[in-house]
């Protein structure tokens, strides 16, 4: 391919500026596969969910097909990133950082709708809204996002998260789970309780409590703890996280009873909270009770329930996708995104063979939303099936200057999803000649995650 | 020509072109996007914008990462996933994608600073950074100035494995507090 001529690029970026999408079909696009919907558009594609899956998916349609009549459907007018959500508790940036509108994709041409989503009809292919409004589509896209469900502990409910927040959707509960960590006395203990997985953002819980840990510590307030009760018996890059933990929270050795300011208690060793005291803020395990200054409860989370209403979540309670496209295993012309879905095999951590999984996370939903988009797109115009690339990269801030990342991507072979282990990884816990990792290493990763999320968040909303 | 003017506007979000849904460069690309900024062109402070540098530059430093001659904190990972075949690919792919630079206003005395502190690096960047001497030179004006900021502390600290000689002579040359300007300097430059 010849360099582009410089002037005749200008010269389109005039003219493009005055409409708000120019649409250049090109004459292969025009085959036997394009239909034509009713009203003039050439197709119509609704998406349910505002989140970084529903709003990269909205705007990638219509980057690649102006034509093509978009409606994203959004219960809220901003979003707020989860993603470094938990510098916002321990005080390290302001929770307007990760705030972001709707007007970037209403630029581009994207109707977006703030009501909620009541109902699917699949077979007229028709969502009903809560506003009394009914949309058909060509294209359906589903992102809801997580639904909580509290009945895995007694005594716990959905009544009670502003006294015991989650902070797991960030906004309102992120800036309650914030003033009552700062609020908390010396010798306080925050405890943090963790589902069993698999769960959106598996590094977050112990990236909560390192930051945690690093508010306390410069805070003066080194005689506090903080708990991690946990549901499972291994975590996403526990090495790495293990390993600053004892570099700066005086972590010992996992279990109860331990010095250091971070405890990890796993599942195997009673982890599992299956009991709450709302008024003493006590939890119960089999083997532990635990009166907690500051109770940051996470509740299990199973695929939005839009997506279970629809018929979409037959499986253990999350949507089942056709890897070639993300579409529903279930229903052809819906295609089920993000944190909603399960893309691979369930998380099995501590598994080292399981790990080929997609985790739940902003990275994954956008790189997914991607994938959809490009196949809606191909199918509307009568192309060929697009070969899907998927991808992770997930930064844990765990201290000043500190951070860490995993990444994974995944490949589509013979129909099913290939996890590229060779393209995959966590950040070294050690040089290839056993020296410890520079500080450097900590240093620009804590930096690439500010740059990261600005660049999601433009990806997705911008 | 069409067809690549239409790459450049849709990556930019002027046009659309469904015919690139189908593309697999393009479809490679759409994941660079998400730390890189839609069409290679970041707004994050510490990412770097990709789109417009040279096709040389960006195949040169994807394969040192490959190969694991040179360090990355993430990105000697991430390539390791991708054909040599892939990675020129995209080396095209974003060196056919027009520059933007990000100017990120400077106060005068930094700029007359700045002017100074990078006399070393005029020889292979140019006055501005935005005319490199050749194609294995990346160019640097407007490009995010925290972003060049960590590139010269990687260049300046031993333990971290680059590979351009000729730049790990002068970035260690210079004062700690200049590293900084230097950076401001060029973020500041419109070409």
């Amino acid at each position: 391919m010849s360099q582009i001529n410089r002037r005749e690029f200008v010269k389109a970026i005039a003219a493009a500026s005055s409409a708000a999408a120019v649409s250049v079909p090109l004459s292969a696009c025009a085959g036997p596969g394009a239909k034509r919907a009713s009203g003039g558009a050439k197709a119509r594609v609704v998406v349910i969910g505002g989140g970084y899956g529903g709003a990269t998916a909205a705007k990638y349609v219509k980057l690649l097909d102006g034509d093509i009549e978009v409606t994203l459907i959004e219960p809220n007018a901003v979003y707020t990133s989860c993603p470094l959500s938990n510098e916002v508790i321990s005080g390290h940036r302001d929770i307007k950082t990760l705030q972001v509108g709707y007007d970037g994709l209403k630029k581009r041409g994207v109707h977006v709708l703030q009501d909620m989503v009541i109902g699917v009809d699949r077979t007229k292919k028709v969502v009903t809204t809560k506003g009394g409004k009914k949309l058909e589509y060509d294209a359906l896209v589903m992102s809801p996002g997580v639904e909580f469900h509290y009945d895995n502990i007694a005594g716990y409910s959905e009544a009670v998260i502003n006294d015991i927040p989650h902070a797991w959707k960030a906004g309102e509960q992120t800036l309650i789970l914030q003033k009552q960590l700062m609020a908390m006395p010396d010798g306080g203990k925050f405890v943090i309780v963790v589902p069993k997985g698999p769960f959106r953002c598996p590094p977050g819980p112990y990236e909560r409590a390192s930051l945690a840990a690093s508010y306390l510590k410069h805070h003066g307030k080194t005689k506090s703890k903080i708990i991690i009760l946990d549901a499972n018996d291994s975590h996403s890059k526990k090495g790495l996280f293990q390993q600053a933990w004892k570099a700066m929270y005086g972590f010992e050795k996992e279990g109860m009873g331990t010095n250091g300011m971070i405890e990890w208690v796993k599942a195997s060793e009673g982890g599992t909270v299956n009991k709450l005291d709302v008024a003493s803020k006590t939890v119960h395990s089999d083997f532990v009770d635990l009166k907690a200054d500051v109770l940051n409860i996470i509740p299990a989370h199973k695929a939005g329930k839009i997506a279970v209403d629809t018929g979409l979540a037959k499986e253990s309670g999350w949507c089942k996708v056709v890897p070639m496209t993300m579409a529903s295993a279930e229903d052809e012309n819906i295609y089920t995104i993000g944190d909603s879905c399960v893309a691979g095999e369930m998380a099995l951590y501590g598994n080292p063979n399981a790990n080929f999984d997609m985790p739940k996370s902003a990275h994954i939903a956008m790189t997914q939303a991607k994938v959809a988009a490009a196949a809606i797109v191909a199918k509307v115009n009568g192309l060929p099936t697009p070969q899907p690339y998927y991808a992770n990269t997930c930064y844990s801030i765990v201290g000043d200057d500190y951070g860490f990342s995993v990444a994974h991507q995944y490949r589509v072979e013979n129909g099913t999803f290939k996890y590229i282990k060779e393209g995959s990884g966590v950040s070294p816990m050690a040089m290839p000649d056993k020296s410890p990792v520079p500080a450097i290493y900590r240093k620009l990763e804590a930096e690439y995650a500010d740059g990261w999320v600005r660049n999601v968040m433009a990806d997705a909303f911008g | 020509m069409r067809h690549n003017l239409l790459f450049a506007l849709a990556a930019l979000g002027l046009a659309s072109a469904p015919a690139l849904a189908a593309d697999p460069i393009e479809g490679l690309a759409r994941t660079c996007n998400n730390c890189h900024g839609t069409g290679g062109v970041s707004v994050g402070y510490s990412m770097p914008s990709i789109a417009g540098l040279s096709e040389t530059y960006l195949k040169n430093i994807l394969m040192e990462w490959k190969s694991g001659a040179r360090a990355s904190a993430n990105m000697t990972r991430l390539i390791k996933g991708y054909t040599d075949e892939e990675i020129a690919a995209l080396a095209g792919y974003y060196s056919k994608l027009p520059w933007t630079a990000q100017v990120q206003p400077a106060a005068k005395e930094l700029l007359a600073k700045g002017k100074d502190v990078t006399e070393r690096c005029e020889t292979c960047h140019g006055a501005t950074g935005g005319q490199p001497d050749d194609k294995e030179t990346p160019r640097l004006n407007g490009q995010w100035a925290k972003y060049l900021e960590l590139e010269m502390l990687k260049y300046r600290d031993e333990g971290f494995q680059m590979t351009h000689k000729k730049m790990m002579k002068n970035t260690r040359k210079m004062e700690e507090g200049d590293v900084a300007t230097a950076a401001k300097y060029y973020g500041a430059q419109s070409k």
